[in-house]
C-alpha cells in the first residue's frame, strides 16, 4: 500500500510539480491550496505525511502544523516537511525542534530532494512505530 | 595767618611781661637799695630781654608750624597717580625740622597704601574684564546649545543636572530653572540612560560611550535615540585627582567621579527606514524565489525525463515561460520603484490633456479586458482637463490601475474609467465590479508585495503595481490615490491631481 501524502502550497505550479514528482515515485498524493483546505483534508483522512508551505492564505503553515500536532496527541506523530521561500530569516533548527519538523526546504528547492526527504522521513517513521 | 597773628603777639607779650615781672619781683631783695632810676632801667632791660627771648622762640615755632603745614598740604594736594612711583614723595622740610621724620614716615605709609589701593583697583578692573568675557562665552555656549535640535544634558560629578537645552526640556518635560541641580535620576526614569551615564562617569579616563535607547517623550510616543555620553573632568574632580596623586592623605584612595555631557539624536525615522529596507529586501527575495522555484522544479522534471509525453513537456515549458515572465516583471517593477524613489528617473512635467492620456491607457488594457469578456467603459468629462504631469509615468499609473481592475474582476464584469473636474483639481477613477476588498485589505492594498491571498489564483501579480501607481501619483505629482471598496461588490481607485490651469 502506497503512503498517503498531503501537500499544501498556494503556488499552484509548485504544488503541481511536487505532486507530479511524488506520484512518479509511487506515492498517493492529495493537494490543498491553502492551510484551511489542508486542515479539512487532514480531518477527512489522516495522511501518512504532510508537506506544507509556510506563507499561505486562510491558515499559515505554523497554524496548520500546530493543529496537526494537537490532533497527533496519543498517536504516533506524522512526519512533516516544510517548504519556504524565507531563508536566512528563519532559525530552522529551533523551529524543527519546536514543531517536530523533519526537514525545512528553502525555495527554490529541487523536487528530487523533496522525494528524498519524504523517503527518509517515512522510513524513520516506520522504524519508530 | 593774619587772623591768628594778634592773639599770638598778645600772648607772647603777656608771657614776656609776666616773665619780666616775676624776675623783678624775685630780684627785689637785691634791687631795693638801688636808685629808682637804675631800678627802672634794670626792670625795663629785663623786660626787653624777656620779650626778645620769648619772641625768638615764638618766631621759630611759628616758622616750623608754617613749614610743617606747607609740607602736609603739599602731601595732601598731590594727585593719586603720583603715588604710583616706586619711591615715596620727597618732604620739603629742612633736616632740623622736628616734624621731618614723622612726615617722611607718613608719606611712606601713605605711598604704600596708595600703591596697594592702585594694585587692588587694577586687579578689580582685570577681574571685571574677565567676568565680562566669561559671561559672553557662557552666553555664546548657551546659544549654541539652544540652537541644537538634539537634546543635550550636562551632569556634574555628583549626578546633578547643571545645564540643558530647550530640546532636552521638551523631551524630558522639565524647565531648566526648576531642574537645575536636581539629580538626573529624578529627571528621567529610563534605567538604560541612567546606567550609561553612570558607567561613563565612573571611568577613570576621558570616555565617550554610545547606545541606542528608546525614550518616551512628552507625547507618550516611544522614539529611538542614539545617546552619546562624553565624560569631562570638572575642577573639583581634577583637584581631587591631584590630591590623590600627591598622596596628601586627604582624598588619597578615593575615586574621583566625572561630569558628563549627554547628546541625544532621534533615529526613529532612520531605524524605520532601515527596517523598511530590510523588509523590502526580504520581500523582494521572497517574491523572486517563488517563480524561481517553479522554474527550477519544472526544469528538473524535464531533465529527469519525468514528462513522458509531448503534452506534459509543453505544459512544463509553458510554466517555465510564464514564471520567467513573472520574474522579469517583478525585476522591472522593483527597479522602477527604486529608480523613482532614488530620484534617478528624470521627471519631465508638462501640461497634458487628461482625457487623451486616459484614452491611451484604456486602449492598452482593452485586449486583456476583451479576453476575459469584461466590458471596459470610458466616461470622460466633456471639459478639456489639463494636468501638469510626466506623461509616461502617469500613463503607467493609469495602466496599472486599469489592469489591476481587469485582473480582479470575474468574467462578464465591468470596468469603468471616469474623469471629472473637482474645484480646481482634476480627478479620475477606475471602478470595477470585481471581488472587492475587506477593510483590512483596503488599508494594506498599497503596501509593497501585499496581495489578497484568497484572490491570488485570479491573476499573476508582483504586488508592486498599486504601490508603484501610488508612488507616481503622490510622490512624483503631489496628488492622491485612494481606494473605496466593498467586499464581493467591487472597488474604485480614485486619483486626484492638481489642475494644470490652477497651477499655471
Amino acid at each position: 500500500m502506497s503512503h498517503d501524502i498531503l501537500i499544501c502550497d498556494d503556488e499552484l505550479h509548485i504544488l503541481r510539480a511536487v505532486e507530479f514528482k511524488l506520484r512518479r515515485a509511487g506515492y498517493s498524493v492529495r493537494c490543498a491550496e491553502d492551510g484551511g483546505k489542508a486542515w479539512e483534508a487532514f480531518q477527512a483522512q489522516r495522511p501518512d505525511m504532510l508537506i506544507t508551505d509556510l506563507q499561505m492564505p486562510v491558515m499559515n503553515g505554523f497554524e496548520l502544523i500546530e493543529r496537526v500536532r494537537q490532533a497527533d496527541q496519543g498517536k504516533p506523530s506524522i512526519p512533516i516537511v516544510m517548504l519556504t521561500a524565507k531563508g536566512y530569516e528563519m532559525a530552522c533548527r529551533e523551529l524543527a525542534e519546536q514543531w517536530g519538523i523533519q526537514a525545512i526546504l528553502a525555495k527554490p528547492f529541487s523536487p528530487r530532494e523533496v522525494v528524498e526527504q519524504v523517503q527518509a522521513a517515512l522510513a524513520a517513521s516506520v522504524s519508530q512505530s | 595767618m593774619n587772623r591768628c597773628g594778634s592773639p599770638f603777639w598778645l600772648a607772647a607779650c603777656s608771657l614776656a611781661l609776666s616773665l619780666a615781672a616775676a624776675l623783678c619781683w624775685l630780684a627785689q631783695p637785691w634791687t631795693g637799695h638801688l636808685s629808682p632810676v637804675l631800678a627802672a632801667a634794670l626792670y625795663l632791660g629785663t623786660t626787653a630781654l624777656a620779650l626778645g627771648a620769648v619772641t625768638a622762640v615764638c618766631m621759630r615755632w611759628r616758622r616750623h608750624l608754617a613749614q610743617g603745614k606747607h609740607a602736609v598740604q603739599g602731601l595732601l594736594s598731590r594727585p593719586e597717580h603720583d603715588f604710583q612711583d616706586e619711591r615715596p614723595p620727597a618732604i620739603p622740610l629742612p633736616p632740623d625740622h622736628p616734624w621731618r621724620d614723622v612726615l617722611i614716615s607718613l608719606a611712606e605709609r601713605y605711598h604704600s597704601l596708595a600703591s596697594r589701593l592702585q594694585e587692588s583697583e587694577d586687579a578689580r578692573a582685570a577681574l571685571q574684564v574677565q567676568l565680562r568675557k566669561q559671561a559672553a562665552e557662557h552666553e555664546r555656549a548657551s546659544l549654541v546649545l539652544a540652537s541644537l535640535r538634539e537634546p543635550v544634558l550636562v551632569v556634574d560629578e555628583y549626578g546633578e543636572l547643571i545645564q540643558a537645552n530647550p530640546s532636552a526640556e521638551r523631551l524630558f518635560s522639565f524647565t531648566a530653572e526648576e531642574a537645575y541641580r536636581r539629580a538626573i535620576k529624578n529627571i528621567t526614569r529610563c534605567q538604560q540612560l541612567l546606567d550609561l551615564l553612570n558607567d561613563t562617569q565612573r571611568r577613570k579616563s576621558h570616555t565617550i560611550r554610545q547606545e541606542e535607547i528608546q525614550l518616551v517623550g512628552a507625547d507618550g510616543i516611544p522614539r529611538w535615540h542614539e545617546v552619546t555620553a562624553c565624560s569631562f573632568a570638572s575642577a573639583v574632580a581634577k583637584e581631587a585627582e591631584t590630591l590623590a596623586a600627591s598622596d596628601s592623605g586627604v582624598l588619597a584612595g578615593t575615586q574621583p567621579s566625572q561630569g558628563a555631557v549627554v547628546v541625544l539624536r532621534d533615529i526613529t525615522d532612520q531605524k524605520a527606514a532601515q527596517q523598511r529596507y530590510a523588509e523590502f529586501v526580504s520581500a523582494v527575495s521572497h517574491e523572486m524565489k517563488t517563480p524561481l522555484s517553479s522554474i527550477k522544479a519544472y526544469v528538473e522534471l524535464l531533465v529527469d525525463g519525468d514528462a513522458e509525453d509531448d503534452e506534459t513537456r509543453e505544459e512544463f515549458l509553458n510554466v517555465i515561460n510564464s514564471q520567467s515572465d513573472r520574474l522579469h516583471r517583478l525585476i522591472d517593477n522593483v527597479l522602477n520603484l527604486a529608480r523613482i524613489e532614488s530620484g534617478v528617473v528624470e521627471v519631465s512635467k508638462m501640461s497634458q490633456p487628461l482625457n487623451s492620456l486616459l484614452a491611451e491607457a484604456y486602449e492598452t488594457v482593452k485586449p486583456a479586458a476583451e479576453a476575459k469578456n469584461i466590458t471596459l467603459v470610458s466616461a470622460f468629462s466633456p471639459l478639456y482637463l489639463t494636468v501638469l504631469v510626466d506623461r509616461d509615468q502617469l500613463l503607467q499609473a493609469a495602466i496599472n490601475l486599469l489592469s489591476n481592475a481587469v485582473k480582479y474582476t470575474p468574467e462578464g464584469g465591468t470596468v469603468t474609467i471616469r474623469s471629472r473636474d473637482l474645484d480646481g483639481q482634476v480627478q479620475f477613477e477606475v471602478e470595477d465590479t470585481g471581488v472587492g476588498l475587506s477593510p483590512e485589505s483596503c488599508e494594506r492594498i498599497f503596501d509593497r508585495f501585499y496581495r489578497v491571498k484568497k484572490d491570488t489564483h485570479m491573476a499573476s501579480g508582483t504586488g508592486l503595481g498599486l504601490p508603484l501607481a501610488k508612488t507616481i501619483v503622490e510622490d512624483m505629482h503631489g496628488g492622491r490615490l485612494s481606494v473605496r471598496s466593498t467586499l464581493g461588490e467591487g472597488s474604485t481607485f480614485i486619483v486626484t491631481l492638481p489642475s494644470a490651469a490652477e497651477l499655471g
